[in-house]
């Protein structure tokens, strides 16, 4: 039990902290939070299905044109859903035009692919196990995505330049940094790794327009209590939320695990609402 | 000439009268007005399309013996879309605007919620096959009878094959957190208990959920001989049995026709983990022991073969329900014309309407018209051309 606990916990925790990251990537860049981050995963696994098992493309093809179609994704939402309200952020509009592209988005498919799941395909082919691929491949794509992200920030100019941003957008934009670009690339690439969370998740989460709700949601958690912009707090917070779900499911199992989920996330919220990682809010005098 | 106000009123009423005398003999060839709201677009839509070649066969056959006495049947389609709102939409244009002599449907539960109680005030008799108990009642609906089962009977049937053919007493009853999931589990554990069973585990578990492994382990250490999940989530429900396969558990899982549907078996990890999987479907559009179909139905599927309608990507019990339905308001206006009243009230008198779906009858106090006798369980990975192997334990009809 403790096994299937911690195994079957940590992979969908990092699908959930690969969404949390989703989430900042966005925010840091335009300090929007855009409820798009589960529809994106949503679309990476159902883009995945649509390329390898019903069009037939190799693998590898169909994983790079599902990232490229998340990071399309990403693209339209900062210029359909987010530039429009970046003047009046104070107003929160951004909450309803990103909610209401993410359901365009989530309806289309439902429309267009399936209201049921369907099938995602078995990336490897191993033979079936206790520590199977479905699980080991989500952890393998989040323990990608945090490096990638480390080097990048710390090891590249762009990725310096992408941090002056979410630092201070004013001052970047003072010393000559492209911001818009800067944003669309942010945006661009939140949407490959949304898109990643949902193709490395598929075989767990199956190619189904029903998963963008629930990642919307469950990914929001660990942006939560792991501070916002934060993508350590995400990847410790997200993998928390993985195991303390599987937890609860094999001790009150039903929907009780939901219940008890969200009633430690309040629980954290009030006593830290900064969330566990993150640093207490300071207002200029 | 002056035409005096005498005059112009006596050559208005000589009008009128020749107008009413002649109508009768134009009514008689008038068409009769079937209204008809199918799903045939949107989720819900593979019922409704699968119905659809049914009830099109129907009425072909029909006006191509002649019409019902001389009158061709005229099927006027609104397709719901898979959306209460425009189902309800298209009731009322159907009723109000086209003046329909009767309604046919709608073949989704969701819909028909909505559309029953308005129907229910326009004077216009109704069919339809939706499941959920409340939607035949005399008192409240005198003019809507069922061609289906209700709720109650389907998990009837299935809490007696458990229980009273396979001989098992020890149940989990789980299901997903809809509306239709959690109401059946309430109704249905109660009828488990009073048939002698006992109820080791119950739950709803949120179907979104993408490890049902702790459910399943909690069945098995409660016990269970069985595992009944009440969902149309094929997801889930294949969930369910991909992770029985995984545990080695031997358990049989029985229950809603959705565990042996095609989106359930595509996501299936292994074709062999649907083995021991028994949902429910209809005696008559079932093959016996000898894998051979009731002779009715082997002639009505000749039919079906001779008209070119694909029998692979849908059910034979939805293409029979919806041939029926056609035939069975057919055979009413035959007997009695296309009044309402006279329609119902031969309705309320049918006895045993031979349909290829099942033997339909109804009373002026039950409107419900499927028996529970042609109510089984079948092999989930027996289908072949629409139809399963009956479940074992089932003898001859």
């Amino acid at each position: 039990m403790v096994q299937s606990i911690v195994l079957s916990g940590l992979a969908i925790g990092c699908i959930y902290a690969l969404i949390g990251i989703t989430y900042n990537v966005m925010f840091s860049a335009s300090r929007v939070f855009s409820f798009t981050a589960g529809t994106l995963g949503m679309i990476g696994g159902v883009l995945g299905s649509l390329f390898i098992l019903r069009m037939g493309m190799p693998i590898p093809i169909g994983f790079l044109l599902a990232l490229a179609g998340g990071a399309l994704l990403g693209l339209v939402t900062e210029i359909v859903a987010v530039r429009p309200v970046l003047k009046s952020l104070d107003q929160h509009l951004y909450v309803l035009s990103t909610l209401a592209l993410a359901l365009m988005v989530q309806q289309f498919t439902a429309i267009e692919w399936s209201t049921e799941a369907q099938p995602f395909p078995r990336l490897l082919g191993t033979a079936r196990s206790a520590f199977d691929e479905q699980f080991w491949l989500p952890m393998l794509a989040c323990l990608a995505v945090i490096v990638g992200l480390e080097l990048l920030y710390r090891h590249t100019l762009i990725g310096r330049a992408f941090l002056a941003i979410a630092e201070d957008t004013y001052a970047a934009r003072a010393l000559g940094l492209p911001e818009r670009s800067l944003r669309m690339t942010s945006f661009a690439l939140a949407g490959a790794i949304g898109a990643l969370a949902g193709f490395a998740g598929g075989e767990m989460l199956l190619a189904f327009f029903g998963n963008a709700p629930l990642l919307t949601f469950y990914g929001f958690v660990p942006v939560a209590l792991g501070g916002m912009g934060n993508n350590r707090g995400a990847v410790v917070a997200g993998l928390l939320l993985g195991l303390f779900q599987q937890s609860a499911n094999f001790l009150v199992g039903g929907i009780f695990a939901s219940v008890a989920v969200f009633t430690v996330f309040i629980i954290v919220l009030l006593a830290r609402p900064e969330g566990l990682a993150g640093a207490a809010l300071q207002r200029r005098v | 000439m002056s035409i005096t106000r005498r005059q112009a009123l006596k050559s208005a009423s000589a009008a009128v009268l020749a107008t009413t005398i002649a109508k009768p003999a134009i009514a008689a060839k008038d068409p009769i007005l079937i209204g008809y709201l199918p799903a045939l677009t949107g989720p819900s839509s593979s019922t409704g399309i699968g119905i659809n070649r049914g009830v099109q066969l129907a009425v072909q056959e029909i006006n191509n013996a002649g019409g019902v006495d001389g009158r061709q049947i005229e099927l006027i389609v609104r397709d719901t879309q898979s959306d209460p709102t425009k189902a309800v939409n298209g009731a009322a244009e159907l009723t109000r605007g086209q003046k329909v002599n009767f309604v046919f449907g709608p073949v989704n539960s969701g819909e028909a919620l909505a559309v029953v109680p308005m129907l229910a005030r326009i004077n216009v008799p109704q069919l339809h096959p939706c499941w959920v108990d409340t939607l035949a009642d005399p008192t409240k609906y005198p003019l809507c009878f069922r061609n289906g089962p209700t709720n109650q009977q389907i998990g009837g049937a299935a809490n007696r094959y458990v229980v009273e053919t396979m001989k098992l007493k020890k149940v989990a009853v789980i299901s997903d957190t809809t509306g239709y999931g959690t109401a059946s589990v309430v109704a249905y554990v109660p009828m488990l208990k009073a048939i002698g069973a006992d109820v080791v585990y119950q739950a709803h578990v949120d179907a979104s959920n993408p490890d049902v492994k702790p459910e399943m382990l909690r069945m098995q250490a409660a016990g269970a001989e069985a595992v009944m999940p009440w969902s149309v989530n094929a997801g889930f429900l294949s969930r369910l049995i991909n992770t029985r396969g995984q545990m080695g558990w031997d358990v049989p899982i029985v229950g809603q026709t959705t565990l042996g549907s095609g989106q359930t078996k595509a996501l299936l990890d292994k074709p062999e983990h649907w083995a021991k999987v028994y949902p429910n479907n209809f005696r008559p559009c079932c093959y016996d022991a000898t894998g051979k179909l009731p002779e009715r139905t082997k002639v009505f599927v000749d039919r079906v073969r001779a008209a070119k309608i694909d029998m692979n990507d849908t059910l034979l019990w939805w293409i029979a329900l919806g041939y029926d339905s056609p035939m069975l308001v057919a055979d009413a206006i035959k007997h009695v014309g296309t009044e309402p009243e006279k329609i119902v009230g031969y309705l309320n008198q049918l006895k045993g309407f031979p349909g290829v779906y099942g033997d339909i009858a109804f009373t002026p106090e039950q409107h419900n018209g499927y028996p529970d006798r042609q109510i089984v369980m079948v092999e989930a990975n027996s289908l072949k051309d629409g139809a399963f192997n009956m479940a074992p334990g089932y003898g001859a009809a």
